[in-house]
């Protein structure tokens, strides 16, 4: 028997009896949409949060932060307070969790083989912004210079690192007095901020740009250059008589190699009290708790494929029974072992390929139509919120999956009448 | 004569064991020859269908021999012996055996499928087969909405469409009234003499196995006697059990010929008429 009537036999014979068919389709169709509807939004969530976590940073950056360690040993006070050192890190602060850097912490860093060149992050704290037409409008947060690189630009360009250049949010462009973006490029501003002393400073920049918001959060506050948050951090801690420490919220050093000193580079930081994260360990951290809620998901739908498949062997087992003589009379008139094993594992295979089809069709329909009411309606606010995503691996994946669980269920019938023996059924009655 | 096609030696065949035991056949020895149309004759239980399953290897027996052309089937592969069964021979069986929601051509064509052949081959070829036995018309039609004469037809258009060398049929007739089983009778001895193919035929039917050039009186599993020729009066009397002597038989080969042609033509006649009614 060539392979392709195999095929079309099985489609035929499992056509026969359609109630049971559909119905023992309907509970892999269960299986296959709930498989296809978990593993959908983890790859849409995961997409939205790679996206969101592309904004932070680029491959070749590793964030510098203080040790956590150190940070919870000051925070926790169940061990006592730990004595006074005065030439200790008792100066440094804690942020989010984390302790702040200071210059020796900058140069350690800059010490690290392979790492190409430091840029610590500062505070600053603008308290307002006044535009060309000497209007001043108050600033609630300045951006970072290192999401300058990777702001998403309606006109001019992304603040150069080395100029006293911001880029300012669309939204501000009509108070600046300007009409369309373009129309505010170039213009010079005036930032104001009080210094240690609570004296009023003002630092002069030039607009480079207006940037949109991202999905990454970025671009809806006015991000300076590099070389611009130098200025104002500089000035803003003068003013007293002695020189302040300056603080580091965290620091960002290039890398030039991050695949081949990932790991000697961690390993020095951890030395110098310090944690590093390149943007895959951000994105491992939220990724891993995301593919770890979907393989829980995606365990409860596999059970209820399993159950399903169940289904399968009863069905073909009484489809066995019943088809006695008529797999006596195939095997009587030639039909070997192995090709009534073959037709019959076939037929948990339609059955398998047609629950499938239908239930991971439903599910990327389901999961694309709900996408989209959601992300239209009640999550419209969210920028670029994606929380299904049509992933063709994992659903070739998932019908492969089904249908070898068919297969499985299969076998056990299909064995069963391959060892008909054709004289038991043919008088068989 | 040439080599016989099948040969048996001591066949024996034991069903069940310890108090269930039963001894169906009981070590049967003869030759079936190329050609030849014989008939397998005895009571219900005599161990018929028994014998006939182990010469067309549907089974196996418990001790003895089957050969084919003169080399044992037990030396065959699985797979050869699938072949055979597919190829050389053509069974009609006891019960139809027709799936009832195929149509008539893919119940005839279902060996050809087995074989391998490609659509358009097995139609044409079942075409041709269903033409023979002027079932052609009913190609189509699902098999169970044959009257019972049309089943059989049906039956050995499926036992023929593989050009088997032997066909074994059990009971061709046994659910038919007489005048079908005639009908059913001239096809099978028309396929005889025109392709020259062997018949083995288990039968309680007088008249049938009559028209046989050899029977086989089965008795308790053992062949109690034999019989050669042709009989013209269409008499055999299954239970007489003593004619072992073959030799004084009333065997005619010209008025065998005779005798057969004027059947055949009767049967043509009935045939159409038959045909007609459908
Ligand atoms: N699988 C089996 N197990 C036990 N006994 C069996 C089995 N198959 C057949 N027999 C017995 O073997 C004997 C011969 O059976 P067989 O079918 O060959 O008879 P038969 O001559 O064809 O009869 P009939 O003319 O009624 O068809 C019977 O007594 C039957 O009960
Ligand atoms: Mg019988």
């Amino acid at each position: 028997m060539k392979s392709f009537d195999v095929a079309k036999t099985a489609l035929g014979n499992t056509l026969r009896s359609k109630l049971r068919t559909f119905l023992t389709v309907i509970a892999i169709v269960i299986g296959a949409f709930a498989l296809t509807l978990t593993f959908g939004m983890g790859a849409g969530i995961n997409k939205y949060v790679d996206h969101v976590v592309e904004g932070f940073g680029q491959e070749d950056e590793m964030y510098v932060m203080g040790s956590q360690e150190a940070a919870q040993e000051q925070g926790a006070d169940d061990e006592g307070p730990s004595e006074y050192d005065a030439d200790g890190d008792s100066g440094e602060m804690t942020m989010m969790g984390t302790s702040t850097l200071d210059d020796d912490d900058i140069d350690a860093v800059r010490d690290i083989d392979g790492v190409e060149s430091v840029q610590a992050i500062v505070m600053i704290d603008v308290d307002y912004l006044e535009g060309a037409d000497g209007e001043q409008w108050t600033v609630n947060r300045m951006g970072e210079s290192v999401d300058a690189r990777a702001l998403e630009m309606v006109a001019g360009d992304p603040p150069a690192q080395d100029a006293m250049e911001l880029a300012v949010p669309e939204a501000w462009v009509s108070a600046l007095g300007g009409d369309s973006p373009s129309d505010v490029v170039g213009d010079t501003v005036q930032l104001g901020f009080t210094n240690l002393a609570q004296e009023e400073e003002t630092v002069e920049a030039t607009i480079s740009g207006v940037s949109e918001p991202s999905v990454s959060q970025t671009g809806q506050v006015p991000t300076p250059s590099r070389e611009l948050s130098e200025q104002i951090n500089e000035a803003a801690m003068s003013g007293l008589p002695e020189e302040q420490p300056s603080t580091y919220i965290y620091a960002v050093a290039q890398v030039d190699d991050m695949e081949a000193d990932e790991t000697s580079i961690k390993e020095q930081l951890t030395d110098d009290g310090l944690t590093g994260m390149t943007l895959e360990d951000q994105l491992g951290m939220i990724q891993g708790i995301i593919n770890t809620v979907t393989w829980v998901l995606g365990g409860f739908a596999i059970i209820a494929l399993v159950a399903a498949s169940f289904g399968i062997v009863n069905t073909l087992l009484m489809s066995v029974q019943e088809r006695t003589r008529e797999i006596g009379l195939m095997k009587a008139l030639g039909m070997s072992r192995g090709k009534v094993f073959g037709l019959f594992s076939m037929e948990a295979i339609v059955i398998g390929l047609m629950g499938s089809l239908i239930g991971v069709g439903a599910g990327v329909g389901a999961g694309v139509i709900g996408n989209a009411l959601l992300v239209n309606g009640p999550l419209e606010n969210v920028v670029g919120l994606v929380l299904f995503a049509v992933d063709p691996i994992s659903i070739v994946l998932i019908t492969v999956l089904v249908v070898g669980i068919a297969f499985l269920a299969g076998t056990l019938p299909a064995a069963r009448a391959a060892k008909k023996d054709p004289i038991d059924a043919l008088r068989y009655e | 004569m040439s080599t016989p096609v099948l040969e048996t030696e001591n066949l024996v065949k034991v069903y069940g064991s310890g108090e269930s035991r039963f001894d169906a056949l009981k070590g049967l020895t003869f030759e079936i020859h190329d050609g030849e149309s014989l008939a397998i004759v005895g009571k219900s239980g005599s161990g018929k269908s028994t014998l006939m399953h182990l010469l067309a290897l549907l089974d196996a027996p418990t001790a003895g021999v089957v050969a084919l052309h003169g080399r044992p089937v037990s030396q065959l592969k699985t797979k050869e012996v699938s072949r055979l069964r597919n190829e050389t021979f053509g069974f009609v069986f006891q019960q139809f055996f027709l799936n009832a929601h195929q149509s008539v051509l893919e119940n005839v064509t279902l060996p050809l499928k087995i074989s391998g052949w490609s659509k358009a081959d097995r139609e044409r070829r079942g075409l041709e087969v269903l033409t023979q036995l002027e079932m052609d018309d009913k190609a189509e039609n699902k098999a169970k909405d044959l009257s019972g004469g049309q089943k059989q037809r049906v039956c050995i258009a499926r036992a023929l469409v593989n050009s088997p060398a032997v066909i074994f049929a059990d009971e061709p007739t046994g659910n038919l009234d007489s005048a079908t089983s005639e009908i059913v009778e001239d096809i099978l001895f028309g396929l005889h003499r025109d392709h020259g193919i062997t018949l083995v035929v288990v039968t309680h039917d007088d008249d049938l196995a009559a028209r046989c050039s050899r029977r086989l009186i089965m008795q308790d599993g053992m062949i109690v006697s034999e019989e050669h020729g042709v009989l013209v009066d269409h008499h055999v009397d299954s239970t007489l059990g003593t004619e072992t002597d073959t030799d004084d038989d009333t065997f005619d080969p010209s008025q065998l010929g005779l005798e057969d042609q004027d059947e055949i033509d009767g049967a043509d006649q009935a045939e159409q008429s038959e045909g007609g009614r459908a």
